[in-house]
């Protein structure tokens, strides 16, 4: 017997529902176990499926999930994956994405119960990204395909039925975002002038990766004027200027997502990506004297003392604190917008790789189907 | 303040009303169902000092509360 019909024969593991999508969208809404919208019913057969191209033991934990710390089973994650709307071919970057986002530095449990309006954003790298037709063109942070939408889906409801991140109980957001229905991405590393987002963060050019980030988000930078780097970063530096987001209060790693125009035009003067986040760091300041004087006094003079504790008001605040930290990738078609993403602050950035279990980098969806 | 109650020492947490489910549902995720929660009204953020005062006049009382209960 497969550790799937053993799962189905516990108690409270099936329930049944007539056979029609209406009587399944009412059901599961009335369960909490969509997202608001309807939802594939996850049935033993449509699970089975989903698992075809997991490698792992499908009822051991691959992560646990906060607040709830509820056992992630690649069975639990396959459920909520089938009502995402997912390929089966998707299903290991829904397992990478949440295996990066359990990671320490992430910090998946202050985020998933903060009153901040964060949500995971998921940044993909490499030829598997690509095969399973993740987008990173036109409209790439927007509607219509199906990867991007089904995996960022996947991820979140996984988040809410498996870690409890219910609103009002365990996902404590003010006002929440959009977002949280999906937000997932891959880097149009074809019209990336610098390396790839993966091979910065020290991964081989060839493997596929994930960067997953506690985003708000995206606030647009619109520029269909500047034809010189210095023009173009004078106008992502003005849109990142400003005073309520996290970011400056803690050492923060927030997302420049150039649009590939954008960014050609940044390089265009051999600007490297590291000099350009020095530059971005240096000029995306605003005066200390535009924060309230509670805000001064509460966030600035008493929590970062060595750097604010007799600050003059007009003393240039940095909306990150380390010039590196910025994260720099390059999404999206053509057209001349890029997009600022604030984070959560008190988290960082983590990389993940795509594994055989023998540590191998994956290069082909298809080398991980079963049987 | 889980690790704390199940050592046996006096531990309660001070929660605002909004945040009573998550305080009581993270008290059970932890192991410790029956953790004291002080409960004051939101928020807690962004207070005066004064109005802090007052926060810790209603929280005090129940900390006196959970202490004697202990001691029985």
């Amino acid at each position: 017997m497969s550790s799937l019909e053993q799962m189905l024969q516990q108690p409270g593991a099936m329930v049944e529902c007539d056979d029609d999508p209406e009587a399944v969208y009412e059901l599961l809404c009335e369960k909490g176990w969509s997202d608001g919208l309807p939802v594939i019913p996850p049935t033993p057969e449509r699970v089975e499926r989903m698992l075809a191209y997991c490698d792992r033991d499908l009822d051991q934990p691959v992560v646990k999930i906060p607040p709830r710390y509820g056992a992630a089973t690649p069975i639990r994650i396959a459920a909520n994956a089938v009502m995402a709307g997912c390929k089966p071919e998707y299903f290991p970057l829904v397992l990478l994405a949440l295996e990066a986002l359990a990671e320490e530095p992430y910090n998946l449990y202050g985020t998933q119960a903060t009153t901040h309006p964060c949500t995971p954003l998921l940044i993909f790298n490499g030829p598997v990204a690509a095969e399973v037709g993740l987008n990173s063109g036109h409209n790439v942070m927007g509607n219509y395909f199906r990867a991007n939408a089904a995996i960022g889906r996947a991820v979140r409801l996984a988040l809410v039925n498996i870690g409890a991140a219910i609103p009002g109980v365990g996902d404590m957001a003010t006002t929440g975002t959009p977002a949280k229905f999906t937000f997932c991405i891959a880097e149009n590393e074809a019209g990336n002038p610098w390396e790839p987002l993966h091979v910065e963060r020290g991964l081989p050019r060839e493997s596929t990766a994930v960067t997953v980030v506690a985003a708000e988000g995206p606030h647009n930078v619109n520029d269909h004027e500047s034809l010189t780097p210095e023009g173009i970063l004078t106008m992502v530096a003005g849109t990142m200027a400003i005073t309520g987001s996290n970011n400056p209060y803690y050492p923060s790693q927030p997302v420049l997502a150039f649009g590939p125009e954008h960014a050609a035009t940044a390089a265009s003067g051999g600007m490297s990506k590291a000099e350009v986040k020095r530059w971005l760091y240096e000029h995306a300041t605003l005066p200390l004297s535009k924060w309230s004087a509670e805000g001064i006094e509460r966030r600035f003079r008493r929590k970062i003392p060595e750097r604010f504790a007799n600050a003059t008001p007009d003393t240039p605040v940095h909306m990150w604190w380390n010039p590196e930290d910025l994260l720099i990738v390059v999404t999206g078609g053509a057209g001349k917008h890029s997009q600022y993403i604030p984070t959560f602050g008190n988290t960082r950035a983590v990389t993940r790789a795509l594994k055989h279990a023998n540590g191998e980098y994956v290069k082909s969806v298809r080398d991980l189907k079963r049987g | 303040m889980a690790q704390l109650r199940k050592r046996g020492l006096i531990a309660a947490v001070v929660c605002s009303d909004k945040f009573m489910r998550l305080g009581s549902a993270q008290a059970k995720v932890f192991g410790v169902p029956d953790l004291p929660l002080l409960e004051i009204q939101h928020p807690l953020g962004g207070l005066s000092m004064e109005d802090v005062r007052k926060r810790a006049a209603v929280a005090l009382p129940q900390l006196h509360k959970v202490i004697a209960e202990k001691r029985r």
